[in-house]
């Protein structure tokens, strides 16, 4: 727990302060200047249009984190709300809930993304229809197989003697035994979206330039790879460090869940 | 069996008439007005009014939803894409050509992935906590964050551009496949590494082996005998999310180095508002992954027949 | 009234439940006696309208029994309380469902009925001891006042003081409240103490059901004379020997 603690501070500081700390306007494009390596004034060097790839990739940050943080909600709460309808709702909701989300794994789950956003036309909402919509299925099983596991449980028995409606005993008494299995997908979903977010970015289907975006720098940064290779690394990193920072934190969240179970 | 079979089946049929709808629906939805973009690109000059009505009713877009879904869905049960409409001509053939360069390329992806993958997670797993697999965990986790695209613009700056050793761009001669196929392999070969090193270490942990070994079973049968088959379990059961995550590393793997493919064709098709093309790609893959999970379902019921009715 | 008649449950080929029939008028005490797997548990659900039955049926008034809301008092005391929750909060979950007022110092007036001090219900089930959680329990089950109470094994869970102080407290809140009791128990002299009648199950089947005092007198079947013969052995029904 402490490690995604201390993940979500960090991420959450990248993403609300670091734009504060980026040295120039992100979009403010000064020609002359195109290109250039890294330099006193320009610490990561410029892109294509002269704008500052250090202070892009601070502001990139609020775009890449925010999104996928937003999408990966979405998609929880999606998710979770079909896993619980499937758990509680009968045997014919359950039916349908499984066999929406078997056909929603049956594709490939960033292709979906692709082609939904692609036709829905390029920009950021469609970025966030897109990845949410492909995104909830994990969830959703989980948050199903749970809630089968709590149904027979006394406190959800006593729940439905006393009369309580099927959302209440999922709001209080699914919900809860929920929560820690949910963290450890969300951080999985949360590196994902990242991903997502990029891929998108980066075939031009994403968030849309001049805004700052990891993967769409990237796609700026493909034309001059042979001029300035360095140009096309940052972004890269960026989505690289940041993943492996929440797939280790999501790792080590999982072994603690397992260990606090294992002695029941 | 024949039983649990049907039922699979069942839900298979179940499945691709869900991926049916969906896609239909959202080719249906799509904003703009389609038959303005397929007019647009097919003659490439200012429209008049009626130009673009003739085009939808040619494409059949001026029905109502599921009179234009029946209609839609009636000859794609057999398989028959039709033609193109922005580029007027039949859909297999071009759709077949994109194919041939995407199978070499996913198996050769998936070739370096095992090679890599399999001698790693042994090795890492004779030792487990050792260096080596710490070093095996560490590189597969790093491997998974990496993006395909980013990988793939890193090996075509070292070789490509920096050594010149290989060619990057296009698909002409097999050379032009190795950056591709290496920067896809890398990704099966870490996502690979993990699945089976765990599979291996779930298999070891299994209660009957202590009993196994102290009759006297050497250590290299009950692996081969033993273990080896615990550990294909989940490797069989990711085979379905591996293919998934080699189309997806397609896509963008065939983008970056401007080959031709299926991956571009999708990519092209969505940028030209080719419908007919996004949604032979769309069936297509669904047909795959509904076929290959049905397949892996069944395969994995035969090796453990624990698992039934429980995940039913 | 409880009607329970021709109630037949089965699980797959599997008959658990067989040709059940008696009835339970308000406000007494049917102490249902059977070994583990006689299926007791199974009545319960059914009674509770927990599952279906494969035949037959149970009313009470005539309506289906969950109109009533009866309400059920587990074995397990701590695992009826949600785990997350003050004990305070799910005793309260009856009357919050049921969008009852509740009359004033109901509560408090159960809780000194069930010797339970009102700032207990502010822990959390983890914080009260086993006797307590079960009381709390009671009082849950009793806090909407349910014409009909189910218990399950109420004290098997509790050691031998904090039993017969909960089986005392449970008979005098029904005295006071005057509900209809149907006790499941292995306990037979538990079950002669306090039940109007008796009901032998075993294996799904009522083997005989009597007066509490006819039974403990003269058992009819062979079955019933040995487990009563048993109870005296044990010292559980002194009473009548």
């Amino acid at each position: 727990m402490r490690s995604v603690a201390l993940l979500v501070i960090a991420l959450v500081l990248l993403a609300g302060v670091g734009p504060m700390l980026a040295p120039y306007d992100p979009t403010v494009i000064n020609i002359p200047k195109r290109l250039s390596g890294p330099s006193a004034e320009f610490l990561l060097g410029t892109d294509a249009l002269g704008r500052d790839i250090l202070s892009r990739l601070l502001h990139g940050a609020r775009w890449s984190l925010g999104l996928a943080f937003v999408i990966s909600v979405i998609s929880m709460i999606i998710g979770t709300t079909i896993g619980l309808a499937a758990a509680l709702g009968g045997r014919l909701a359950d039916w349908v809930a499984m066999r929406t989300t078997d056909t929603f794994l049956a594709f490939p789950e960033l292709v979906a993304a692709i082609v939904i956003a692609g036709l829905m036309g390029a920009g950021t909402w469609s970025l966030i229809f897109a990845l949410s919509v492909t995104g909830w299925m994990r969830y959703a099983r989980v948050a199903r197989g749970i809630g089968l596991s709590v149904q027979s449980r006394g406190y959800v028995v006593q729940a439905r003697l006393a009369g309580l409606p099927s959302w209440s005993i999922a709001r209080w008494h699914y919900l809860p035994s929920l929560i820690p299995s949910l963290t450890v997908v969300w951080t999985g979903m949360f590196a994902r979206a990242i991903l997502g977010i990029s891929a998108l970015g980066f075939l031009g289907f994403g968030v849309q330039p001049p805004n700052p975006e990891w993967g769409s720098m990237l796609l700026d940064a493909r034309v001059h790879l042979r001029s300035t290779p360095l140009q096309m690394i940052w972004p890269g990193l960026a989505v690289v460090i940041c993943v492996l920072a929440i797939n280790l934190a999501g790792d080590a969240l999982r072994d603690a869940l397992a260990q606090q179970d294992a002695p029941e | 069996m024949i039983k649990t079979a049907g039922g699979l089946l069942l839900r298979a049929l179940v499945v691709l008439s869900g991926t049916a709808i969906l896609t239909f629906a959202l080719l249906w939805n799509a904003p703009g007005d389609p038959a303005q973009a397929i007019a647009m690109a097919r003659f490439d000059a200012l429209l008049t009014d009626e130009v673009i009505d003739q085009v939808r009713a040619e494409v059949g877009l001026d029905r109502s939803f599921w009179q234009a879904f029946w209609a839609w869905l009636g000859p794609l049960l057999t398989l028959d894409f039709g033609n193109s409409a922005v580029t007027g001509r039949p859909v297999w053939p071009d759709l077949w050509a994109s194919i041939s360069y995407t199978f070499p390329l996913a198996f050769a992806a998936l070739g370096i992935g095992l090679i890599i993958s399999v001698p790693l997670a042994i090795l890492a797993t004779k030792r487990p906590g050792s260096l080596l697999d710490r070093f095996a965990v560490g590189l597969a986790s790093i491997g998974n964050a990496i993006p395909a695209y980013w990988l793939g613009l890193i090996l075509i700056l070292i070789f490509a551009v920096k050594l010149a050793w290989l060619p990057a761009l296009g698909a002409s001669t097999p050379a032009h496949a190795i950056l591709p196929a290496l920067t896809l392999g890398l990704g099966v070969a870490a996502s690979l590494t993990r699945i089976i090193r765990s599979g291996i270490l779930e298999a070891r942990g299994q209660p009957f082996l202590p009993a196994i070994r102290r009759r006297g079973v050497s250590d290299r049968s009950v692996g081969r005998d033993h273990v080896a088959p615990h550990a294909a379990i989940p490797v069989v059961t990711v085979f379905g999310l591996e293919l998934a995550f080699l189309l997806e590393g397609l896509v963008l793997v065939e983008v970056i180095f401007g080959r031709p493919g299926l991956g571009t064709f999708l990519v092209q098709a969505i940028l030209s508002r080719d419908f007919s093309h996004v949604q032979a790609v769309v069936v297509l893959t669904a047909l795959v992954f509904v076929v290959v999970n049905l397949v892996i379902d069944l395969i994995y019921r035969v090796i453990d027949p624990r698992i039934g009715e429980s995940n039913a | 009234m409880l009607t329970v008649s021709d109630l037949v449950v089965k699980r797959g080929p599997r008959v658990t439940l067989a040709d059940i029939s008696f009835t339970l008028p308000a406000g007494k005490t049917l102490a249902v006696v059977g070994e583990s797997g006689a299926g007791k548990s199974t009545l319960i659900a059914a009674i509770l309208g927990l599952l279906r039955p494969s035949s037959g049926e149970v009313t009470w008034d005539g309506a289906p029994t969950r109109d009533a809301r009866p309400a059920l008092v587990m074995q397990e005391p701590r695992a009826a309380f949600n785990p997350t929750m003050s004990l305070r909060r799910s005793i309260m979950e009856p009357v919050v469902a049921q969008n009852i007022s509740l009359a004033g110092g109901r509560l408090e007036r159960l809780c000194a009925g069930l010797e339970l001090p009102l700032d207990l219900l502010d822990r959390r089930p983890d914080q009260v001891s086993i006797g307590q959680a079960q009381r709390a329990g009671i009082l849950r089950a009793l806090i909407a006042s349910p014409p009909l109470v189910l218990f399950d094994e109420p004290l098997s869970a509790l050691d031998a003081v904090t039993q017969k102080h909960t089986a005392r407290l449970i008979a005098e809140l029904q005295a006071e409240e005057g509900f209809a009791a149907l006790i499941v128990t292995h306990d037979l002299g538990y079950a002669v103490a306090h039940g109007d009648q008796i009901a032998v199950l075993k294996s799904g089947r009522i083997e005989e059901i009597a007066d509490a005092q006819d039974f403990a007198l003269n058992p009819r079947s062979d079955y019933c004379r040995t487990l009563r013969d048993a109870a005296i052995a044990l010292g559980a029904l002194e009473a009548v020997a």
